[in-house]
């Protein structure tokens, strides 16, 4: 099957850091792809490249055939972006976020359809401020496919959420690879990226040091012998901690 | 292009919606200019008459002083400080500035002379350096009162005369003036401080950035906010109208519709500037100074709060190229000297010049980000 992105030597530079240094990667249609790593090992960037966001240096990105760095433009009809922490205009109803969003891609939709597919259809007639930072997230995703995209991207989207809204988002984000659309998503959390992603791509300092399916890549590390420290600890630092402090809640 | 058109009327349907929920956005755009127009109409408000705080020192006891006396106290055009009664207090009154002069009727003034039939006296006006003006002017006032009452006495002919008559053609007061200049100030707060605040704003919290993924383009997205800022703006400017035509007797002379499209004009001109200084910077404290350094000019020079005609003829000339100018001109020509467009055509090519370099400017420097 023909892949729906593609990326080839791609390079980006800051000043005397090579941020993205060569990386070539695929993206298959439907699949959810997830790109790793450490701070500063250019996830971001590479990700930016991708949305049409920062300039690319060298290399190239296709989505679906189109060429990023030539149509901009025609690229932005066909891929959805969710920041890392949606904002969006106070004193704006979220049905009045959708159709504006719908608007930017001359497109008029029913408010209604897209903010029951991410259970908020009882808060259509609120303003965006009275959202919770989960209500805002499913906000955000909703509006980034009012346009039905082929691509989503996802930068980091569950940091700073509470273990329901994570878990949340890790079914809406299904729903969306499961309507046939690729997402392509940054992380740092092991066990999301182990839960969610169909395939990852694992970078540092610019390069991709590993690219393959999560259940393949643990088994390559064991083949090379890997063992897990196996030991039971009676308590651990935290328990010390608490022992001392108390569990009470503190203010400030 | 139908599809543009779209994107540009739910922008501009929505966000002008939302500044109408905004109560801060509303005192901005609507209380803050009223303010200052009561303000500045209660100042403006007896400004018709002009009149002298004297003191007045009698040191004579004739019935022609005491007779003069009090008619100077009946008086419209002075006023009369009854606290002062001695020529020191006065001349310390009047190196203040509390009083513009004192006026002094020496002990024999109003005696009748051995040998005469009439009282005669001589009345001393004093002031100080700095009241010139109005002493030179008080001066003239009581020789014209006692010339009028020479004449009573001494039926001698007068060959001469000067007769005053008041024209009946309307001629501009101060409030004319003064609220043109306000009418500029709306338009400068709203179309420089509205873009200027929000810009930085919805860059920080990563809004342009968002709407930038999408094919929304920069001249829609300027547009939506061109339509907004006159539609909001001259909700603003016709409450303004309203209360001065009400409140303050203004009288509009002009065609409205010519005014409704001159300021419309206007006001997108000015966003223009808002929109290439928001657009441009990064966040709030690059806009700060950049846009005080090329607002209070403009606030200053314009003709906003002071009439231009009370500048000296140099700065007259350059502040008439600054962009608010032809603006806050060019709306008193219209609603108060009741002149068609084709008449401030000077104006009208300015703002035009300038919508021409501000916008170029602005999409030159905008950025998402």
């Amino acid at each position: 099957m023909k892949a729906m992105i593609e990326v080839k030597d791609l390079k980006k530079r800051y000043g005397d850091k090579q941020a993205v240094d060569g990386i070539s990667f695929d993206v298959k249609k439907g699949e959810i792809f997830g790109i790793l790593g450490p701070n500063g090992a250019g996830k971001t960037t590479t990700l930016e490249m991708m949305e049409t966001l920062r300039e690319i240096d060298s290399g190239f990105v296709k989505i679906d055939g189109i060429d990023v760095k030539k149509n901009p433009q025609k690229i932005k009809y066909i891929i959805g972006v969710q920041p890392q922490t949606p904002a969006f205009q106070d004193k704006t109803r979220l049905t009045e976020v959708i159709e504006m969003f719908a608007a930017a891609y001359g497109e008029k939709v029913d408010p209604m359809e897209f903010l029951r597919d991410v259970d908020l259809e009882e808060k259509a007639t609120n303003f965006v401020e009275d959202l919770s930072g989960g209500q805002k997230q499913r906000l955000s995703i909703t509006t980034a496919l009012v346009h039905g995209p082929k691509v989503f991207f996802l930068d980091e989207p569950t940091t700073g959420l509470d273990p329901q809204a994570r878990r949340n988002l890790w079914e809406l984000i299904e729903q969306v690879r499961d309507k046939g659309i690729s997402v392509v998503m940054t992380t740092h959390y092991m066990d999301e990226a182990e839960i969610l992603c169909d395939r990852i791509a694992v970078m540092d300092e610019g390069k991709i040091i590993a690219l393959d399916t999560p259940k393949d890549l643990i088994k390559a590390l064991l083949k090379r012998g890997f063992t897990k420290k196996q030991h039971v600890e009676q308590a651990n630092l935290e328990d010390v901690f608490i022992d001392l402090t108390g569990k009470a809640l503190r203010e400030g | 292009m139908k599809k543009a058109f779209y994107t540009i009327w739910v922008f501009y349907k929505i966000n002008t919606k939302r500044f109408f929920r905004d109560k801060l956005a509303l005192f901005f755009g609507i209380g803050f200019p009223l303010i200052f127009l009561f303000v500045f109409g209660a100042l403006n408000g007896n400004s018709n008459s002009v009149s002298f705080n004297v003191a007045l020192i009698n040191k004579s006891d004739s019935s022609f002083a005491k007779e003069f006396t009090k008619d100077i106290k009946g008086s419209k055009v002075l006023k009369v400080n009854k606290e002062v009664t001695t020529l020191s207090e006065a001349e310390d009154k009047m190196s203040r500035s509390e009083i513009d002069a004192a006026i002094v009727l020496p002990a024999e003034f109003g005696d009748v002379k051995k040998g005469e039939k009439y009282p005669s006296g001589q009345a001393e006006v004093l002031y100080t350096q700095n009241n010139q003006a109005s002493g030179q002017a008080l001066g003239s006032i009581l020789d014209a009162q006692f010339k009028g009452i020479n004449g009573k006495f001494t039926h001698t002919v007068q060959p001469f005369s000067v007769k005053t008559e008041q024209l009946s053609k309307k001629s501009l007061t101060a409030f004319d003036y003064t609220f043109a200049g306000l009418l500029g100030f709306a338009i400068l707060g709203m179309g420089i401080f509205g873009p200027i605040n929000v810009f930085p704003e919805l860059k920080k919290m990563g809004i342009l950035r968002r709407l930038s993924t999408t094919p929304l383009r920069v001249w829609q997205y300027f547009v939506s906010i061109m339509l907004g800022q006159a539609t909001t703006g001259l909700i603003s400017l016709a409450i303004m109208f309203a209360v001065a035509i009400g409140v303050f007797h203004l009288k509009v002379a002009g065609n409205y519709l010519e005014l409704i499209a001159f300021i419309v004009f206007g006001i997108i001109m000015i966003l223009g500037i808002g929109l290439a200084l928001g657009g441009w910077a990064k966040n709030e404290r690059q806009a700060a100074p950049l846009s005080n350094i090329i607002v209070f000019p403009m606030m200053f020079l314009s003709g906003t709060f002071f009439p231009r005609y009370l500048m000296p003829e140099w700065l007259q000339h350059v502040s008439g190229f600054l962009p608010l100018t032809p603006v806050i001109d060019g709306v008193r020509l219209i609603a108060t000297e009741g002149v068609h467009l084709t008449a401030i055509l000077p104006q009208i090519g300015l703002i035009a010049g300038w919508m021409v370099i501000v916008y170029l400017i602005a999409f030159k420097v905008f950025r998402w980000e």
